[in-house]
């Protein structure tokens, strides 16, 4: 008799937990999700799956709670999407964003490897570890070179990924992944922001949702302030990422991995493509912000999937446009 | 009068450095971790130099220095130092070295943004290099914990420098010996066992390194926050010698033959990082600084320094 793999996802209830987690489920796993302890149990985005999946309390800032999950299930596969990853706040509390993004992985991999040495590790590195590289497109190879304290932490958890690789001979891989979106993205990214504000402005909201300044989304003008306009990103659909995550897990041998779409677009693209799919004209309701500009910038830089491809066989399929106009239908929905 | 705080002041080159800078004037504020910490390497200094104690485990310590004396500039020397030992350790090593001295430029952000901040860094931050000598722009690609960290808290010192305007400058230092390098050091550990004419255990024979002399080192940090704009330097000899180099020196300078004494006992050797050069021809071009003491001459003062201990 041959029970359930089990797995063990840290950091349940962002977007690309909850996705995996649906995943993982249909493959036939027992999941076991990690939230940090809160009184409020609500949490939307894994809503749909209570009853399926087990849920338990656990913070990568405290190694016992990390270490009681760990033994208790004696988990196969161990998915670390946790981070503190909002970027201005890694600005303002750099201790907070190391303890948590830089060493909470750290803190998961030791209790892998003191009690399920066995069990393969997913790390979510970003593609932030890359800073301002000069290149067209980044494959696995490409120097480490970050540049705001957000990367730097995620670069830190990327280069212990392989010290407990090479090392410790633990079964652990580092997805770098570029930008990656959905409706389940928080309304701080740029992508979420811009197509809620579209629903909010389409669908005249009265009681908007807040701004990351803790603003209303739209202002009394019906403008959405943003920050630069002219930067890129080369943005993929969450769904198909998570994929990528459980197909490094099923290789014979541990790899580090590029996961993104090859391609980048500008904020200004993203805005245009959103209004546009409602019939509004971007400009009439956009409007640049310095409080919204950060203090470092990242250049353009694509994310090469060719290693992924080959590996793998995993290549992004929702275009850019399809991805945005996906992501306006379900704030439309959302925001009435 | 200028004032200087070192943060870990009662290791081999927080001693140097607090001498260095009692020279040339400055009121010296030193931490150690707790009282009762080993201070051997300080006692001849302690009445002339401030000490407090601060841990990179306790966030209040650190910013309550910083509200009290707003230093003009301020060295991180302090570290969880032991690459070998950080595979054990590899939590406790990214807390201390990785994030001790972001506590420390987060403090001076907030209570003393004029502070200048050096951070040292370490030849490690490489790892194995693909060429012969290592410069400023060698990618950085660590391959043991406590390297992953000093990289961590490298590209940290660099943020607070470019985007928030902090004087920060780390110190890329490749090997630096004295007669206080703690005894597990292996040029000391040889030093040591010449002194006292016992047989000496090593790994191995090879493993070229970058040695220079700790003393001159300290006077590289002083000079990089001299400097008009914060830069990153690499401070180091740009020659390498064998541990059986190191070896042949000392036992010479009291008249015997190492192999006489050296007993190999390669089953414990420890992961190695790969045998780069430090290429200082950076610093030497902007702030005049070069190493001074050869090889020879570092190996046999450790010798008469271990000698005049053991008599």
């Amino acid at each position: 008799m041959s029970s359930a793999p089990k797995a063990l996802i840290v950091g349940v209830t962002s977007q690309d937990g909850s996705y995996l987690a649906e995943l993982l489920l249909d493959k036939g796993y027992q999941v076991i999700g990690t939230i940090r302890r809160n009184t409020s149990f609500f949490k939307e985005n894994i809503a749909h799956l209570y009853g399926k999946l087990k849920i338990e309390a656990s913070d990568l800032i405290d190694y016992e709670s990390i270490e009681y999950v760990v033994r208790k299930y004696q988990p196969d596969e161990v998915y670390n999407i946790a981070s503190q990853s909002v970027p201005a706040d890694a600005w303002t509390h750099p201790m907070y964003t190391g303890e948590v993004t830089a060493l909470g992985p750290v803190r998961v991999m030791e209790a892998v490897r003191k009690f399920v040495p066995h069990a393969k590790f997913y790390q979510a590195t970003s593609r932030e570890i890359y800073g301002n590289i000069q290149a067209v497109s980044a494959t696995e190879s490409t120097q480490i070179d970050a540049n705001n304290p957000y990367g730097i932490s995620k670069a830190y958890a990327h280069m212990m990924v392989r010290c407990y690789r090479e090392s410790y001979g633990l079964f652990a891989c580092g997805g770098i992944l570029f930008n990656h979106e959905s409706p389940r993205r928080s309304l701080h990214f740029v992508t979420r922001k811009v197509t809620a504000a579209v629903a909010c402005i389409k669908n005249k909201v009265t009681n908007l949702p807040l701004n990351e300044a803790g603003e209303p989304l739209v202002d009394d003008a019906g403008k959405v302030h943003m920050g630069n306009l002219d930067v890129t990103r080369d943005w993929g659909y969450a769904k198909e990422y998570v994929e990528a995550m459980w197909l490094m897990l099923q290789q014979k041998a541990p790899k580090d991995y590029v996961i993104g779409t090859n391609t980048s677009h500008t904020v200004r693209e993203l805005c245009r493509v959103a209004f546009s799919h409602v019939g509004l004209n971007w400009e009439d309701h956009v409007i640049a912000d310095p409080k919204f500009l950060r203090p470092t910038e990242i250049k353009d830089l694509k994310g090469d999937f060719s290693l992924a491809k080959k590996d793998l066989g995993w290549e992004p399929k929702t275009s850019f446009a399809d991805l945005i106009k996906l992501m306006v239908d379900a704030d439309l929905k959302r925001f009435k | 009068m200028p004032s200087a705080l070192i943060i870990g002041v009662a290791s081999q080159d927080g001693s140097y450095l607090a001498e260095f800078l009692l020279s040339k004037k400055y009121s010296v504020i030193g931490t150690t971790r707790k009282t009762g910490d080993d201070v051997a390497n300080i006692v001849h200094i302690t009445s002339r130099i401030t000490l407090e104690t601060a841990d990179f485990l306790d966030e209040v310590s650190m910013e309550n220095l910083f509200k009290k004396y707003q230093p003009d500039e301020v060295y991180n020397l302090a570290a969880f130092s032991a690459p070998v030992a950080s595979w054990e350790k590899s939590h406790l090593t990214g807390q201390i070295t990785g994030l001790g001295p972001v506590m420390v430029l987060d403090a001076i952000r907030k209570h003393s943004p004029r502070s200048k901040f050096f951070q040292a860094s370490s030849r490690e931050i490489f790892g194995t290099v693909n060429s012969k000598t290592a410069t400023e722009n060698t990618p950085v690609h660590p391959e043991n914990p406590y390297a992953a960290a000093k990289a961590y808290a490298h590209f940290m010192t660099q943020v607070y420098r470019d985007s928030l305007g902090i004087f920060a400058c780390a110190g890329i230092l490749f090997n630096h010996e004295s007669p206080r390098r703690p005894s597990q050091f292996v040029t000391r550990k040889i030093t040591t066992a010449v002194a006292s004419k016992s047989k000496l255990h090593l790994w191995d024979l090879g493993s070229p390194r970058d040695r220079g002399y700790a003393k001159e080192y300290v006077e590289a940090m002083w000079l990089m926050l001299q400097n008009k704009t914060p830069k990153d330097y690499i401070i180091a000899t740009n020659t390498l010698h064998t541990i059986a180099d190191i070896c042949q020196v000392a036992y010479s300078r009291v008249g015997l033959n190492y192999k006489d004494y050296v007993v190999l006992d390669p089953s414990s050797a420890p992961p190695s990082t790969d045998s780069v050069r430090g290429d200082y021809s950076l610093i030497q071009k902007d702030l005049g600084w070069s190493p001074k003491t050869s090889f020879k001459e570092l190996i046999e003062l450790m010798v008469d320094a271990d000698l005049k201990n053991s008599s």
